[in-house]
């Protein structure tokens, strides 16, 4: 009965997706994104000439025929039924539909490159009109006309190759204590960072250090405010940097004044493993839990699952920003993205402020009615 | 200066004046544009030729790879009734036949399974005469979309119907009109429509929950449950586990409880800024070109050669030039090696 609905997951003629192993694809991550994101993520693999390649050599490419046609060959009455509407055609009519495919992908490519450019430009003098300068002050100004601010926000970040400017792990750490830092400038308490191999989790005390040192570049060493990060996984909790010895120490000449007290910004670091396996050994603990009669099946609700998976990986945020060219979900945890506004900005592959200033704007105007 | 605010008064009474005339002049030369457009296309000679570029550019781009799962969320049908001044229900139809025509592309595109979110379980909080509305009409597009599907001679024959979602929250009534309508419709493999009637996503996944832990507590094996044997439990069989291409209409940039198992790891989203009854068949066709674009990139850059490499692959082996593996002692001395200094 196992093996029937192992079978059954297997989608009808679906191609299974392999990793890539080759040498000039970046090796980053082990997540396979959509095909736009997977496209423009690419680097320089995928130049404009390798684009016209791929696109060309479909039609030569005989796996590429549909599988309807092949699969209607086993019984004969389809095919029949299949005529009456003039859907089985000819080898040739096959050939010249695939050459005007061809060119129809050449006309889309030429017009996706324009868009391409159009919005890297939109993206430059966007770079230019919303700048932080790193103060604070800046990034609280441009909040306040806003009518509201999310109260918990996520971030999707990914690593990029490492030749890259801001690529491999250091670049990783980079971009997510900039994110706080802005995080903490907009008065927002809560921050998800979010990636997929959840390198940030496995590098916590460079983290902190990145982030106390990129907080004090914004606020002045002798104001950093306090942030604490949290391994929802895990279940730790670290502030700021207790327990960690720096060179200079500055933790014990901060430690005197009286902001201390209030953790300015508790940051949760997620992985892929908070996402689907997290629901799954919810699914079963609660099976477990059943078998001993410490639960019915039927007390298992909305709410307990709800309330369970706050514990395990956090409240659902409100506001989602991604810093690629184009949406690609990675994974994040199905349950907490019910009614999550998304931001990204098309074609832009940094991490960079206008996308988090013009994210809150669009927050600021979104309107949510549940149901209504 | 300050304005008196006699003048004030008027002035305001004045902009409101223009504000209306103009809204008013502004839907009347919609409405007119509208009508004019709808003539042209009347024409037999433009209906003509639009049917016929569709129906090229449909088989055009069925010969390339296309999504498996196309999902809709069709928001928006109550703002267009509001903007062409009808009532609520009028939406909801016009709602209804735009995805009734989406629907037979998707099929000749070679979609193999489509899914609609109908009405979510948060929607009963709506008035009620808009819920029995919807739901009267849904019971009629059931029906219709019923007869159609066993119709040999119409296009949507041979497709499957299923409704997912709660249906503990239908009327006794209503819950046995659907199932006969699956019962009718079962014998279709060609194309799958899964209807999401009331459906959450939060809802679908506890559902597999529970299916999970009841699965787990007859099984005396006690094998372990996994990612797979979860999304198995899911509403929508096999295409539990991802939807290719997910289209929101009419703006929002969020889920709205939808289809988060499934498109949360590496789908595609769209969203759309136009109402969905208004949501075309360009629209959608480009959307789908673009997926299919892509896709045809990604699978050549994973299949990982060119045209070249395969012929060369082809070729009998004497023809290929081969490495064999060499001691350094085994190669040639190289030329003397002299220094510009002079020494030896």
């Amino acid at each position: 009965m196992i093996k029937k609905d192992d079978k059954t997951m297997e989608p009808p003629n679906g191609k299974p997706h392999k990793k890539i192993d080759r040498d000039d694809v970046p090796e980053s991550s082990n997540h396979i994104p959509p095909p736009e994101a997977a496209v423009l993520k690419g680097g320089k693999v995928n130049s404009k000439t390798r684009a016209f390649k791929a696109v060309t050599s479909i039609i030569v490419d005989a796996d590429e025929e549909p599988q309807k046609r092949s699969s209607n060959e086993a019984d004969g009455t389809k095919k029949q039924e299949k005529e009456y509407w003039g859907n089985s055609i000819g080898k040739f009519e096959y050939i010249f539909y695939k050459f005007l495919l061809v060119m129809l992908y050449i006309c889309f490519g030429l017009f996706r490159y324009g868009q391409y450019q159009y919005h890297k430009m939109k993206l430059r003098i966007f770079s230019i009109i919303y700048n932080h300068a790193y103060t604070p002050q800046l990034i609280r100004q441009d909040v306040v006309p806003l009518k509201k601010i999310p109260k918990r926000l996520a971030a999707i970040l990914e690593i990029k190759p490492v030749g890259d400017v801001g690529g491999g792990v250091t670049g990783l750490l980079n971009d997510a204590s900039e994110i706080v830092c802005w995080t903490v400038s907009a008065g927002i308490e809560h921050l998800m960072l979010y990636d997929y191999d959840g390198l940030l989790q496995r590098n916590v005390p460079e983290l902190r250090m990145e982030i106390h040192s990129n907080l004090a570049k914004y606020f002045g060493s002798a104001h950093v405010p306090n942030y604490a990060v949290k391994i929802p996984h895990s279940n730790k909790t670290f502030y700021s940097l207790d327990g960690i010895e720096t060179e200079t120490d500055i933790g014990n000449e901060v430690g005197v004044n009286d902001e201390r007290e209030k953790v300015a910004i508790e940051i949760s670091l997620l992985s892929n493993r908070d996402g689907r396996e997290t629901i799954v050994d919810l699914t079963r603990t609660m099976a477990e839990l059943c078998a001993v009669n410490e639960l019915s099946v039927s007390d298992i609700t909305m709410g307990l699952v709800d309330s369970e998976l706050k514990q395990l990986v956090g409240p659902e945020p409100d506001l989602l920003l991604y810093f690629g060219p184009s949406l690609d979900l990675q994974g994040f945890p199905p349950w907490h993205i019910r009614l999550t506004e998304f931001y990204w900005e098309k074609d832009n592959d940094e991490v960079i402020y206008s996308v988090f200033i013009r994210g809150l704007r669009q927050y600021a105007g979104c309107k949510v009615n549940v149901g209504k | 200066m300050k304005v008196p605010s006699i003048i004030h008064i008027q002035l305001i009474a004045l902009r409101r004046l223009v504000v209306e005339t103009r809204e008013q002049f502004c839907f009347a030369a919609k409405n007119m544009f509208q009508r004019i457009f709808g003539w042209i296309m009347s024409l037999s000679l433009f209906s003509w030729l639009y049917v016929n570029i569709q129906n090229l550019l449909i088989e055009v781009l069925s010969v390339g790879p296309v999504p498996e799962h196309v999902s809709f969320i069709m928001d928006g049908n109550r703002r267009y009734a509001k903007s062409r001044r009808l009532p609520v229900k009028k939406g909801h139809e016009a709602g209804g036949l735009t995805l009734l025509t989406l629907l037979y592309i998707c099929k000749r595109l070679g979609v193999k399974c489509v899914s609609a979110y109908a009405f979510s379980i948060e929607n009963f909080s709506r008035p009620k005469e808009e819920v029995d509305t919807l739901m009267n009409l849904f019971t009629v597009k059931l029906d219709e979309f019923a007869k159609r599907a066993n119709d040999y001679k119409d296009r949507l024959y041979g497709s499957k119907i299923r409704i997912v979602g709660d249906r503990s929250l239908l009327s006794p009534e209503m819950r046995e009109r659907i199932a006969n309508v699956e019962d009718i419709t079962k014998g279709g493999d060609d194309f799958t429509l899964y209807i999401c009637f009331p459906y959450t996503s939060r809802n679908d996944m506890l559902h597999s929950i529970r299916d999970s832990v009841r699965d787990q507590l007859e099984d005396k094996l006690h094998s372990r449950i996994n990612i797979k044997k979860f999304t198995n439990k899911m509403y929508m069989d096999f295409y539990s586990n991802k939807c290719e291409l997910l289209i929101r209409t009419s703006g929002h940039r969020r889920l709205s409880d939808y289809m988060l198992w499934q498109v949360h790891e590496n789908s595609t989203i769209e969203f759309s800024d136009t109402l969905w009854p208004n949501f075309s068949f360009f629209a959608m066709y480009l959307m789908i070109l673009k997926w299919s674009f892509f896709c045809t990139i990604q699978r050549y850059n994973e299949r990982n050669h060119s045209l070249f490499e395969k012929m060369y692959e082809g070729l009998p082996s004497i023809l290929k030039r081969k490495k064999t593996p060499m001691s350094l002692y085994q190669f040639p001395n190289p030329p003397i090696s002299v220094s510009i200094t002079g020494e030896e």
